[in-house]
């Protein structure tokens, strides 16, 4: 072994870590694909929150849906609230809300306090459905078309740039495919 | 308008630090005193902006001004004023504008006690810290701003700190923590400054040990006083969990413990000059490395800040950029630095090595434990979790040579000593805890052979040490006698609280005594209490020990109501010799409750012996201290 081999060995250690590290962080950026993505949306039934009824897979078909994984306990959901009570003017899409792990009351305390965008949420207390979805953590979001296909899946919050960069574009597409579908 | 400011004192504190980074390294090729000089003017005035945007973050949220979105998240109007102001640190934007802060007392506290280095030294030392600096700044500035405003567009009300960060603790062990993982960036600006100048003798080293030793002490206390909050306040009773983020404030912890030990010998007689470089770089890239899994969100725990994929980008550029250009800096001038190697195989030096290069594996495997999963699941082999079983496992082969060292590395002389000696030396310490294992084994109820290994261990540490001693003491030895003590402590008091505790789930109903071993309880009362910003049902139990007058214990439900959410107090009675542990779960609709109950002897031994680790580590301080005078 040469002297500057073995001066070398911490320079390839150091390279070989930061590149684990890098895997790592492409596995929680919000590019990262979903193996739903193109497909159709899995099947689950929950109670909606606070109420008797139970929404299901179903009723997010017909529709232009946008489902947002959200709980009152994550931070970051506050973060993207305001895009999503201005999408929620658009009278085309639906918003339905999956509410993740979270406890009923905190959840609609948090909704009287900054505003209900969605018009269905289905509480997942246990996770479940949000493990069917491939769920990493709050907020998620899947934009899903009138046939029930997911065609879009973002992790973290929406901020303005990945609303107009992504999500209107992508909006105004379906729309226009179902208007001449 | 106040945040407005804090925001460009920011700033400021940026260009500052810029200042620092490039002004006195023109200084020294010009080698004008008065650009030199500037280092420290810049340094200081950087501190004092950071300081300001500080004070205005607290100030801010204990005025409880919600347009400031960091104040928005972390406070409520009823939170009490002490957790006011520890949220500044209960969040990721202030607890890294906190972090900053730091960083830059430390800097600061470096231009101003530099006395033994040569000046062209530590002017080096400046213009690298000038530079970390730098960055950290611009990533608090660019991905998590704590001064970012707020307008919402419907009233809203604010959940405030999590109920679970409304604690004492919460005051204590993250300044204590941050104080110990930001110091090492003195270290690694050394180990640059040592680098570039292609040389690395006794003052530096004399230099370098005070501040080593003085992060070394506040991250030992910060880990105890995590573990002692983790314990009161999780609910599980555990003082370690093995969590990402716990192992992410012991890796540097253990590095920095090798690299003490590794200076020791280097500051006698410049040898393991390279195996010193690379530990200090080590200390400071492993609390670096501690920083990104914590904040970019790739590992999820107890610890998880909000997730923001951009923070982990920036955080692995700061990464890439420090450490790939140490590593090559290292690979270029070290091979053109030589050690003397003046010991022989039998002394001293090479139990010192040995024991370095044992924890260099610790940290390995603790290092893989943390990136394995990461690493399966990047390659599409899906998800799994390294947990407890997986360190208890890999941790006992590696602890068991390592003390065994620890008690042959003081009775052993340095450069040389001969087998004789040793053998006739090392066969009462030998004998002692054999005889004193045999009897605290007898006395203890039931039989383990990982009680007897621990026990031994522990024991065979302690003797030995004592042995080695000539009176009178001086600090030196001083210190090594506390922190060596200490570790044989925490290694008896987890061996004995991991073996002999005693734990039940069960049901309990009003005024019906449960039996855990000697002990009875019961549970005797409830009433409800209100406080400032939560109300407590409180649940009163009783304790009777054989021979030993009954004890009350309480145990809380909290509701905040303006947090929505709820918190389980454990109930904690303890003295020194063991803890009794009362953690209530489900209320049933007939008033009785799911409760767990624990009886953990010695677990207080664990922290007692931590504390006394960073006695051993503040006398190297003062040491240090002395010896600059």
């Amino acid at each position: 072994m040469t002297a500057r081999f073995k001066y070398a060995i911490p320079l390839g250690v150091a390279i070989a870590i930061l590149l684990i590290l890098w895997m790592s962080l492409r596995l929680t950026p919000s590019q990262l694909p979903s193996p739903l993505l193109n497909k159709p949306l899995p099947d689950f039934k929950l109670k909606e929150l606070n109420e008797q009824q139970w929404v299901s897979s179903h009723d997010l078909t017909g529709h232009i849906t946008i489902l947002n994984i959200w709980a009152s306990w994550c931070e970051a959901c506050l973060a993207e609230h305001t895009q999503l009570l201005k999408l929620s003017q658009n009278k085309q899409i639906q918003i339905v809300g999956l509410n993740y792990k979270d406890n009923s009351t905190a959840a609609e305390h948090w909704l009287q306090n900054y505003g209900n965008p969605y018009s269905i949420i289905g509480f997942d207390h246990d996770g479940q459905v949000g493990f069917k979805l491939g769920v990493y953590g709050t907020p998620e979001t899947f934009i899903i078309d009138k046939q029930g296909i997911i065609r879009y899946k973002h992790i973290g919050p929406i901020d303005e740039a990945v609303y107009n960069k992504e999500i209107k574009p992508l909006i105004e597409q379906l729309t226009s495919e179902h208007d001449y579908g | 308008m106040l945040p407005e400011l804090g925001n460009f004192a920011v700033m400021l504190a940026f260009s500052l630090a810029l200042v620092q980074g490039t002004v006195p390294a023109i200084g020294l090729k010009r080698k004008s005193t008065s650009l030199i000089a500037i280092a420290s003017t810049a340094a200081l005035a950087q501190w004092l902006m950071l300081m300001i945007a500080f004070v205005i973050l607290i100030k801010s949220l204990v005025d409880n001004d919600i347009t400031v979105l960091y104040v928005l998240n972390q406070v409520n109007a009823s939170l009490p004023l002490l957790y006011r102001i520890g949220a500044a640190w209960g969040g990721h934007e202030g607890s890294l504008l906190f972090w900053c802060l730091l960083t830059s007392t430390w800097t600061l506290g470096f231009a101003l006690l530099r006395q033994r280095l040569k000046k062209h030294t530590s002017t080096y030392i400046l213009v690298v810290l000038g530079w970390l600096n730098a960055g950290y700044i611009l990533f608090l500035l660019t991905t998590s701003n704590p001064f970012v405003r707020f307008f919402p567009t419907v009233p809203i009300k604010p959940l405030g700190l999590t109920p679970v960060l409304q604690d004492p603790g919460l005051l204590f062990h993250p300044p204590l923590l941050y104080l110990g993982y930001v110091g090492f960036i003195v270290g690694f600006a050394f180990a640059i400054a040592a680098l570039i100048e292609g040389k690395l003798d006794k003052d530096w080293c004399l230099a370098l040990r005070p501040w080593i030793a003085l992060s070394w002490v506040l991250l030992t206390i910060g880990i105890v006083v995590g573990s002692w909050w983790a314990y009161r306040e999780l609910g599980w009773g555990g003082w370690w969990a093995w969590d990402p983020v716990e192992n992410a404030s012991l890796l540097p912890w253990l590095a920095a413990t090798a690299l003490l030990h590794s200076l020791f010998v280097s500051e006698i007689n410049g040898e393991f000059k390279g195996w010193t470089i690379l530990l200090t770089i080590l200390c400071f890239a492993l609390s670096l490395l501690g920083t990104f899994l914590v904040r970019s969100g790739v590992l999820v725990s107890v610890h998880t800040f909000a997730l923001d994929p951009k923070r982990g980008i920036f955080l692995l550029l700061i990464l890439a950029v420090i450490f790939v250009s140490a590593m090559l800096l290292y690979m270029l001038r070290m091979s053109r630095m030589t050690s003397p190697h003046y010991f022989k195989l039998l002394s001293k030096q090479t139990f010192l090595l040995l024991n370095t290069v044992i924890i260099l594996v610790a940290i390995m495997t603790i290092l893989l434990g943390t990136l394995y999963p990461i690493v399966l699941e990047s390659i599409g082999l899906g998800r799994i979790s390294v947990g407890a079983p997986y360190y208890n496992v890999v941790f006992i082969p590696i602890i068991v040579p390592l003390l065994l060292i620890m008690g042959l590395g003081p009775i052993t002389h340095y450069q040389q000593d001969a087998l004789s000696r040793l053998r006739n030396k090392l066969l009462p310490p030998l004998l002692i805890s054999l005889g004193v294992t045999t009897m605290v084994i007898y006395s203890l109820p039931g039989f383990h052979w990982m009680a007897l290994l621990g026990i031994f261990l522990a024991i065979w540490l302690i003797t030995s040490t004592a042995l080695s001693l000539r009176w009178p003491l001086n600090l030196r030895q001083t210190a090594m006698v506390l922190a060596h003590a200490g570790i044989a402590i925490v290694i008896l008091a987890i061996t004995i609280t991991s073996n002999y505790s005693i734990s039940r789930f069960v049901k309990i109903s009003a005024q019906e005594p449960v039996i855990l071993g000697q002990t009875h309880v019961t549970l005797t009362g409830q009433h409800s209490t209100h406080n400032a910003n939560f109300t407590a049902n409180i649940l009163q139990f009783s304790i009777s020990e054989t021979n030993k007058p009954t004890l009350t214990v309480n145990t809380a439900l909290r509701e905040y109501p303006d947090n929505q959410s709820s918190l389980m107090k454990p109930g904690i009675n303890y003295n020194f010799w063991r803890d009794i542990y009362i953690a209530i779960g489900n209320a049933y609709d007939d008033g009785s409750y799911a409760v767990r109950l624990y009886v953990k002897p010695f677990v207080r031994w664990i922290w007692l012996g931590g504390l006394l680790v960073a006695l051993g580590g503040l006398l190297t301080v003062i040491r240090g201290y002395r010896e600059d005078k």
